[in-house]
């Protein structure tokens, strides 16, 4: 399957090599008469040769930091290339296309008698190759004629490694999205491989005076050297690569993977398709105990791909490095990644950081972990979805702007340039100061854009912009004490209180330990601890302007719940009352002794026993503002009960009236009312009990009797019924199961798992205040969302769990936003043991469904888990298909605001409704509404809130939700209905659009007017609208505040 | 605006602004001399209404024939709406004489009196609504004393119609009927949770009436399985003679059995020699378990009257995931 997606993704990806190659083949050829026309120029000082460069070319020399000295002794020269040859993916034909932009590597061969033999050292063969690249560019400003635009970049962020890049121009003055990149390379055996070996250091003193030449000049200059090299083998590697997919069938293809991975994850920076392909090449050739291969050539490109994959995630090139075709060579000071091709005598990974060394490694792991899921769609998530966007990628963003430090000659070695030693210092102090806190910790500058040839080169701005994405560990990052190193450690607690400096103490512990120790606040709930000691390390170590501009990205949430007061552990616990109120009933009514029956389980089926209500259960609540949360009692069988489905609802009545008798006897204070629903249905439950607890909790308790479903399993199967009867029949079936059987489930399975991520909570708060801001609570359900958000925990790939409110969320929206729920089933496995049969019944199961029911009038959307494989307990009474398709259309807007505004976005933004689309908008009066339910409303006078009988009487009483459920029943298939339950006082409506003109019938379900068109024998009907909305008005009395029609109907 | 829509007479009504929705409406009611499928001894005095507004009551049709209309006070017998059930009286069941006929179900082979407990006044629950509301489009039948008056009422309309008067829905009834908004939300709300006493009383009842039910059904079935038809076929109904779940009636004819045979046993020699074999042979026969205590508790419940037998439960094969019938559910 994942390879016959992968041949479609080819082609896709695949540049058509006939046809629109044949300019850029034109092109080239060009380029190379340009280049090879070029005049040769004579040695010159450098000075020299830099103003000429400039005065008569008018193309400034891009040399790498630092500028040679002025007083140089040896001097720059150009003279006709050695050869030009086209390197790189497009050679080798495994170039991919994205975003229709296309790169060729051109790599110009400088001739070995313009180098000395010790230009190895002191950046003499840069500033030379410098020399050599501005005289090529200057070559061609003079040689065209404004049919291409040449700009200077630097190839893959490597300073040292300057090239020119050539975008042919169109007609109407607009560059073409294909680009020729000028490399330059020189002669593979110019410098000995033994002298740029990674131990071996070659920018000697330059700055420093003669004391410190013995020390630095063993410094070790890995980059500087690796860099080096990799200009005198980019030919030998072209011949290698070559070489491997002519060895294995599955490398070229494999190595397409690969950059379709790189580039989804955005890798590219530093780990290219170039270093892949390489990675794959040397596995192949050896990597394993005693030199052998750790990939075989006879695997496919699936299985390299994989593998190399594995192989990436499990072993570490940093602690343990690998060596390929050479011997170990020891390292001292190393702390990149280090896979050593020895032939070539260069490191493969020599441009990974520790932190982009870390991001890859991290990806890789969990793409194979994605790989090894059975229910994630693998291809998508593997290869099509971008995951390169940091707010969905990381829990919390922090963004600031630095000033740039000049390097200290103490560390001026291996050629960093400014912004790279900028980062390694943030890595350093970020990486400490959070410690495990965190999973993962990822930089992100700005990348250098390509600078026009003939400008100068942009002076680096005084301030520089760095966003670190966090990943982080829900269990420790909130910690508030950090202990350090024992006291009796002395450098380690020397090395802790430098880092630390006065925010350090030593403290005793109750186990008798003495540690150096870190105390962070919890007095202000807006700032965080992750926020107090990012501000702390920046100020300590990065300067007092930076902690300014820091930005927290994420953190802004986490507010938008309501209790915004709350951190995220005070937040799980703010349950815990209500849960409690809960179990201590369960006590009360498992110790009854004279009820009938012995009673076999007692179960939550609520929101709010199962952490996910918008709202915090709040115990002390105004009364009349909590609806109650359902509870079921099951007893144990017995063959007494009636083998009748009425009779059985009405026993229950007697045996509620029992129970609330024995609760009101055994407590005091509590008041328990028994209440009827479903009045007009014989089949369905027709009484709950509604208890008080004294401690202010309301349930709302209803008898569960198991033989139910065998009844009205008999009664569906009757042949003998009316198709009206089999319906309402078929209904109660489906409410008895969703009521007893799965709501109880799927209660305590999210339970479990709220305990297993602890932001499983909040994010499903967070979604369900979405949906209700977007108007859409009254189709879909609480349990859908739940479903939705767990998915996100349980199969969160391409990403790892999510550690913030944030990326639970946007990933959820993302999530709805692309799921095609017409073809496609949602499946979540709650705890990880689906097996492939489970998942083949429940796809058959979708498939039936669409069959039967192509025009999904009756079921929409299809979620199914493994504790619900029929996936419509939670969908069936809604959404609708047009109510499923506004849901994904506003997932889709908002993922778009998201990926439009980026990092500016304020959250807010996505919970703002718009009415516009609506055909009319009912307004209630505010004061029959209760918009600031459950929300704790603290009388000023202790004395008002003493709670009487007559309040509790109106306890879970919602007139708007009466007045909306009359006008669903009595208007539900000729108009949608929409409120927001937040903002409370809206209803929002829309026509069907099936209510048009037709011939009179008596059975039509709406209200209708007579139209006569002149000409037309047949008198006709449709719906009468004003009619209609001024029964909508009578029926909402005293409650609607007026009706705004805000389209007219387009039916006449 | 025409007088007749396909045979029916149309009859508009206005609506009177609301603060909240002030714009005049109309409604259009239709009207037609009652012609049901299945001839009924009222069909002829009655008229058949069709798109009834949705706060009808039978207050509010009296009112508008009569009042409004012209009709003298007192000839109206009985407004019976659709899915309402009837009272009593002679009317047959609303179905209107071009609906697409729902069929009524053919009776059932038995327990065809099974929906009888549920319409019995004193089992039936409290309402929680203080008054009905219709749903858009639904039809009613009235019933006239004579069919003078019906046909009085149609002359009426149609002469109404062509002087362009309009009566007002609703004129001047305000307060007759329970008030609709936030006040009949308040008193369903309270309506939900009925008296104690009164509930009890009425699941007593339905439980006296079911237990009464279901010894008719078995009755009936027991004569059912006795008789022979014409052809000299008995019927084959559910309950015959093995019945698993009648445990204690099980037990009771095994106890009479027994009670039969006590000066029996050692009749014969045979009979007394494999005893001995028997009580000899295996020492560890196990003994007939004792009665599901259980049941005792159960007995000792004192509210509900149990019925006095169930119907065993019939083995269920298949199992119903989706059925195909279901979904012409769909609007």
């Amino acid at each position: 399957m994942f390879t016959l997606k992968a041949n479609e993704l080819f082609v896709k990806v695949r540049p058509d090599y006939e046809g629109r190659m044949v300019t850029l083949e034109n092109c080239l050829r060009k380029l190379k008469d340009i280049i090879e026309r070029i005049p040769d120029r004579e040695a010159k000082p450098i000075l020299q040769a830099e103003r000429e460069q400039l005065d008569s070319h008018k193309v400034r020399i891009p040399f790498p930091q630092p500028r040679p000295a002025k007083d140089a002794k040896y001097t720059l020269a150009y003279s006709k290339p050695a050869e030009i040859n086209v390197v790189g993916s497009y050679a080798r034909r495994t170039s991919i296309v994205v975003g229709g932009q296309l790169g060729i590597d051109l790599a110009v061969t400088m001739p070995s008698h313009i180098f000395q033999e010790k230009d190895y050292l002191n950046y003499r063969y840069f500033y030379k190759r410098a020399y050599y690249l501005a005289c090529i560019a200057s070559g061609f400003e003079e040689a065209q004629e404004d049919e291409y635009a040449i700009d200077f970049a630097h190839q893959n962020d490597n300073h040292l490694q300057p090239i020119i890049i050539i975008t042919p121009i169109q007609e109407g003055n607009s560059k073409t999205k294909d680009q020729i990149r000028i490399l330059l390379a020189a002669d593979g055996d110019l410098f000995p491989i033994s002298k740029t070996l990674p131990n071996k250091g070659c920018i000697r003193s330059m700055a420093g005076g003669t004391s410190s030449l013995g020390s630095s000049s063993k410094r070790p200059t890995p980059y500087y050297n690796a860099s080096l090299r990799s200009e005198c083998s980019s030919l030998a590697y072209l011949k290698y690569l070559h070489a491997s997919s002519l060895q294995s069938d599955g490398f070229s293809d494999a190595c397409q993977l690969g950059s379709v991975w790189l580039r989804q994850r955005g890798l590219g920076r530093e780990f290219g398709p170039f270093e892949w392909a390489c990675t794959v090449a040397l596995l192949m050739q050896g990597g394993g105990t005693k030199g052998k291969p750790i990939l075989s050539r006879g695997y496919d490109s699936y299985q390299l791909f994989k593998a190399t994959l594995q192989y990436l995630s499990l072993r570490d090139l940093v602690s343990s490095p690998l060596f390929v075709h050479s011997d170990d060579i020891t390292l001292v000071h190393h702390d990149g990644p280090m896979l050593f091709d020895g032939k070539r005598g260069i490191n493969i990974l020599f441009k990974l950081t520790p932190w982009s060394y870390a991001t890859l490694k991290h990806e890789a792991g969990v793409t194979i972990k994605l790989l090894n899921d059975p229910l994630s769609d693998q291809f998508d998530a593997c290869l099509i979805t971008r995951v390169d966007d940091l707010l969905q990628r990381f829990d919390y963003v922090v963004k600031m702007r630095t000033r740039q430090v000049p390097i200290p000659t103490s560390q001026m070695v291996d050629a960093l340039n400014e912004e790279t030693y900028l980062c390694h210092r943030v890595h350093k102090a970020f990486s400490t100061g959070l410690g495990d806190r965190i999973r993962l910790l990822h930089l992100e500058t700005p990348p250098i854009l390509p600078w026009d040839a003939a400008a100068p080169q942009e002076s680096t701005k005084a301030l520089y912009q760095v966003q670190v994405g966090l990943l982080l560990d829900p269990e420790n990052f909130s910690r508030t004490v950090d202990r350090g190193p024992s006291a009796e450690d002395k450098v380690a607690a020397a090395e802790f209180r430098r880092f630390w400096g006065n925010k350090a103490e030593l403290r005793r512990y109750k186990d008798g330990t003495i540690m150096e120790s870190l105390i962070w606040s919890t007095s202000d709930p807006t700032d965080s601890v992750l926020k107090q000691i990012v501000a702390y390390v920046v100020r300590r170590h990065l300067g007092e302007e930076a902690v300014d501009s820091i930005e927290l990205l994420g953190e802004l949430y986490d507010r938008l719940l309501p209790d915004r007061k709350l951190g995220i552990k005070e937040r799980s616990t703010s349950f815990q009352p209500f849960m409690s109120a809960f179990e201590s009933l369960e006590k009360e009514v498992r110790a009854f002794e004279g009820l009938p029956l012995q009673i076999r389980q007692i179960s939550a089926a609520h929101a709010r026993l199962r952490y996910s209500s918008l709202r915090i259960p709040a115990l002390d609540h105004s009364p009349g503002q909590m609806e109650p949360a359902s509870i079921c009692v099951q007893f144990e069988g017995s063959a007494r009960w009636p083998d009748d489905i009425t009779a059985v609802q009405r026993t229950k009545i007697a045996f509620l009236l029992k129970m609330g008798e024995l609760l009101e006897e055994s407590t005091n204070g509590l008041i328990a009312r028994l209440g009827l629903e479903n009045c007009n249905h014989k089949l369905m439950n027709i009484a709950f009990l509604d208890i008080h607890c004294p401690s202010g909790a309301v349930f709302r308790l209803r008898i569960h009797h198991e033989r139910e479903l065998k009844l009205l399993e008999r009664v569906l199967k009757d042949s003998t019924q009316s198709a009206a009867s089999r319906e309402e029949t078929a209904s109660a079936l489906s409410t008895y199961k969703r009521d007893f059987i799965q709501g109880p489930i799927h209660t305590q399975a999210i339970r479990t798992l709220s305990t297993r991520f602890p932001l499983l909570s909040p994010c499903m708060r967070l979604m369900k205040k979405w949906r209700d801001s977007h108007m859409l609570s009254t189709h879909l359900s609480d349990e859908l969302i739940e479903l939705l958000t767990v998915r996100t925990f349980v199969h969160p790939y391409p990403w790892s769990v999510p550690g913030s409110v944030m990326t639970g969320f946007l990933r959820t929206l993302t999530f709805v936003s692309k799921w095609d729920w017409q073809n496609e089933p949602l499946i979540v496995d709650f705890n990880g043991e689906m097996a492939g049969p489970e998942i083949e019944a429940i796809n058959l199961c979708f498939e039936a469904w669409r069959k039967i029911d192509p025009a999904m009038n009756r079921v929409a959307i299809f979620a199914a888990s493994n504790l619900d494989p029929s996936g419509i307990t939670w969908t069936e009474f809604g959404p609708s298909k047009v109510v499923a398709s506004h849901f994904t259309s506003l997932a889709k807007a908002a993922c778009g605001m998201v990926k439009e505004r980026g990092m500016n976005l304020e959250p807010e933004a996505l919970f703002v409704a718009s009415v516009a689309d609506y055909d009319f908008v009912i307004h209630l009066d505010p004061r029959s509404t209760r918009t600031d339910r459950g929300e704790q409303r603290h009388s000023v006078f202790k004395n008002l809130h003493v709670q009487s009988d007559q309040d509790k009487s109106l306890a879970g009483f919602d007139p708007v939700q009466l007045f909306l459920g009359e006008l669903r029943a009595m208007y539900g298939s000729n108009i949608l209905f929409f409120r927001d339950e937040l903002g409370g006082s809206l209803i929002a409506g829309l026509w069907n659009p099936q209510t048009g003109l037709r011939p009179w019938k008596v059975k039509l379900a709406y209200s209708t007017k007579p139209c006569v068109r002149p000409g037309d024998e047949d008198s006709q009907v449709t719906i009468n609208e004003t009619a209609t909305l001024h029964d909508i008005a009578k029926l909402g009395g005293d409650m609607v505040l007026r009706i705004e029609v805000k389209r007219s109907s387009t039916r006449q | 605006m025409p007088q007749q829509i396909a045979g029916y007479s149309i009859l508009p009504l206005s609506l009177p602004p609301v603060p909240s929705f002030p714009e005049t409406a109309t409604h259009y009611l239709y009207l037609q001399p009652h012609q049901p499928k299945i001839p009924s001894p009222t069909a002829s005095r009655s008229l058949f209404l069709v798109n009834v507004p949705f706060d009808s009551t039978e207050i509010h049709i009296k009112h508008l024939l009569s009042t409004q209309i012209g009709l003298p006070a007192g000839r109206i017998e009985d407004v019976l709406f659709e899915g309402q059930r009837k009272k009593g009286s002679g009317m047959d069941e609303v179905s209107g004489p071009r609906a697409p006929q729902n069929k009524k179900s053919k009776k059932r082979k038995h327990g065809s009196n099974g929906d009888v407990i549920e319409d019995m006044e004193s089992v039936a629950l409290p309402s929680v609504w203080d008054r009905d509301l219709r749903t858009d489009g639904l039809t009613a039948v009235v019933l006239f004393v004579d069919r003078a008056s019906m046909d009085a009422v149609l002359k009426a309309v149609k002469s109404s119609l062509k002087e362009r008067r309009v009566p007002v829905w609703g004129e001047a009834l305000e307060g007759k009927v329970p008030a609709l908004g936030s006040a009949r939300y308040l008193n369903h709300h309270s309506l939900t949770y009925p008296n104690k006493t009164q509930l009890l009383e009425s699941v007593n009842n339905y439980m006296t009436a079911f237990a009464g039910k279901e010894a008719s059904q078995a009755r009936s079935l027991a004569r059912q399985r006795q008789e022979a038809d014409a052809d000299g076929f008995v019927t084959v109904t559910r309950g015959g003679r093995t019945n698993p779940a009648r445990q204690e009636a099980a037990q009771e004819q095994a106890e009479k059995q027994k009670e039969k045979q006590k000066g029996l046993e050692d009749f014969y020699r045979f009979q007394s020699r494999e005893k001995r074999k028997q009580r000899a042979g295996d020492p560890n026969k196990p003994r007939p378990t004792d009665p599901d205590p259980r049941l005792d508790i159960v007995s000792s419940m004192k509210t509900v009257i149990w019925p006095r037998s169930g119907i065993p439960p019939t083995t269920q094969v298949e199992d119903l995931e989706i059925d195909p019938a279901l979904t012409n559910f769909s609007s």
